[in-house]
């Protein structure tokens, strides 16, 4: 079994995997750097835990938990995102290397969804998740999965200027 | 055959940013020393960071409110009662003490249950599935001699674990 802990060329895997963990992980902090820190306590947990590297469904339940632990942490940031999470959906976007306006147009419309859609966007595009990989860190069924990610398409859809 | 393949299409364009240097050469330094056999990693300062527990705090705000409602009942009973004893006839019947407060009911509303995923609790290998819900409850005791009720109403938040098995 592939194992992180016995892959000798683990710098190319997280390579790979990095930019979809932070942007994954973003979702739940307010800096790119908390988002980091987030992934390297996630990654190192899997790698103490010698999880299969292909398992990514507990690789993103296991970033997703270390997020929500840390926004915990610190009991005033925890009150605070936790009234952003219910309330007012003001998580913070999706880090992106935007090039016009047409992706920066894209962007504010991401921001815009709901999180529980973002969250299944994020892992399905950027990260190339299966529903059945996303409902496995989400602990949700792999059609509420898809349904979400319909919603959210179509919600990009609706809220995307008409090009 | 997709409505959005023009869509998904845009989005996949959109790149996510590169995350920073120090992120690999953090992740290398803590697997080095996890090699070197060194116990901590010493990467998570905020893993010492003062935890609280809310549903301590959400039990021990409501168990002190009971306390300040029960002391306030018990000194409004010596200034009904004296008057009485000052007054000619004696009226042994009418003084009203928390004693003869009864539990009347209590009330739970649940009003958001949230499924929070897989979850590794405690440095725990087996992975657990975490549920947090929030609630309202609502304790009322009832005098049944005067038909004085007494109410005290606090949130509570619980979180469940519930052990995965690997398949």
């Amino acid at each position: 079994m592939e194992n992180v802990a016995t892959d000798e060329n683990w710098k190319t895997r997280f390579a790979q995997l990095a930019p979809g963990l932070v942007l994954f992980a973003r979702q739940w902090t307010r800096s790119a750097a908390d988002a980091e820190d987030v992934v390297q306590e996630a990654f190192v947990k899997f790698w103490r835990r010698n999880h299969d590297v292909n398992n990514r469904g507990l690789l993103y339940a296991t970033v997703r938990s270390v997020a929500l632990d840390l926004l915990r942490r610190d009991s005033r940031r925890a009150r605070r995102e936790a009234a952003a999470l219910s309330d007012a959906d003001q998580l913070v976007q999706p880090a992106f290397d935007i090039e016009d306006d047409s992706q920066r147009a894209l962007v504010a419309a991401i921001d815009l969804l709901p999180d529980e859609q973002r969250e299944v966007l994020v892992m399905k595009i950027w990260n190339e998740l299966t529903f059945a990989e996303i409902a496995d860190a989400l602990g949700i069924s792999q059609n509420t999965a898809a349904s979400r990610y319909r919603y959210a398409l179509t919600a990009l859809k609706k809220n995307l200027p008409s090009s | 055959m997709n409505d959005f393949s023009e869509l998904e299409d845009q989005l996949r364009k959109l790149r996510p940013a590169t995350p920073s240097p120090e992120l690999f050469k953090q992740v290398e330094r803590v697997l080095a020393e996890e090699n070197g056999s060194t116990l901590t990693a010493g990467v998570l300062p905020r893993q010492r960071r003062l935890h609280f527990n809310w549903l301590s705090l959400g039990l021990g705000l409501a168990a002190a409110t009971a306390l300040v409602l029960f002391a306030f009942v018990r000194l409004q009973q010596p200034t009904t009662t004296t008057s009485k004893v000052a007054s000619v006839s004696p009226a042994p019947a009418t003084a009203i003490s928390a004693a003869q407060f009864v539990p009347a009911g209590l009330t739970q509303v649940v009003y958001h249950t949230r499924d929070e995923g897989l979850h590794f609790s405690n440095n725990s290998a087996q992975p657990m599935r975490r549920v947090r819900s929030q609630a309202r409850e609502t304790i009322r005791w009832r005098n049944p001699k005067t038909g004085a009720t007494l109410r005290i109403s606090y949130p509570r938040e619980e979180v469940s674990l519930t052990p995965i098995s690997g398949q």
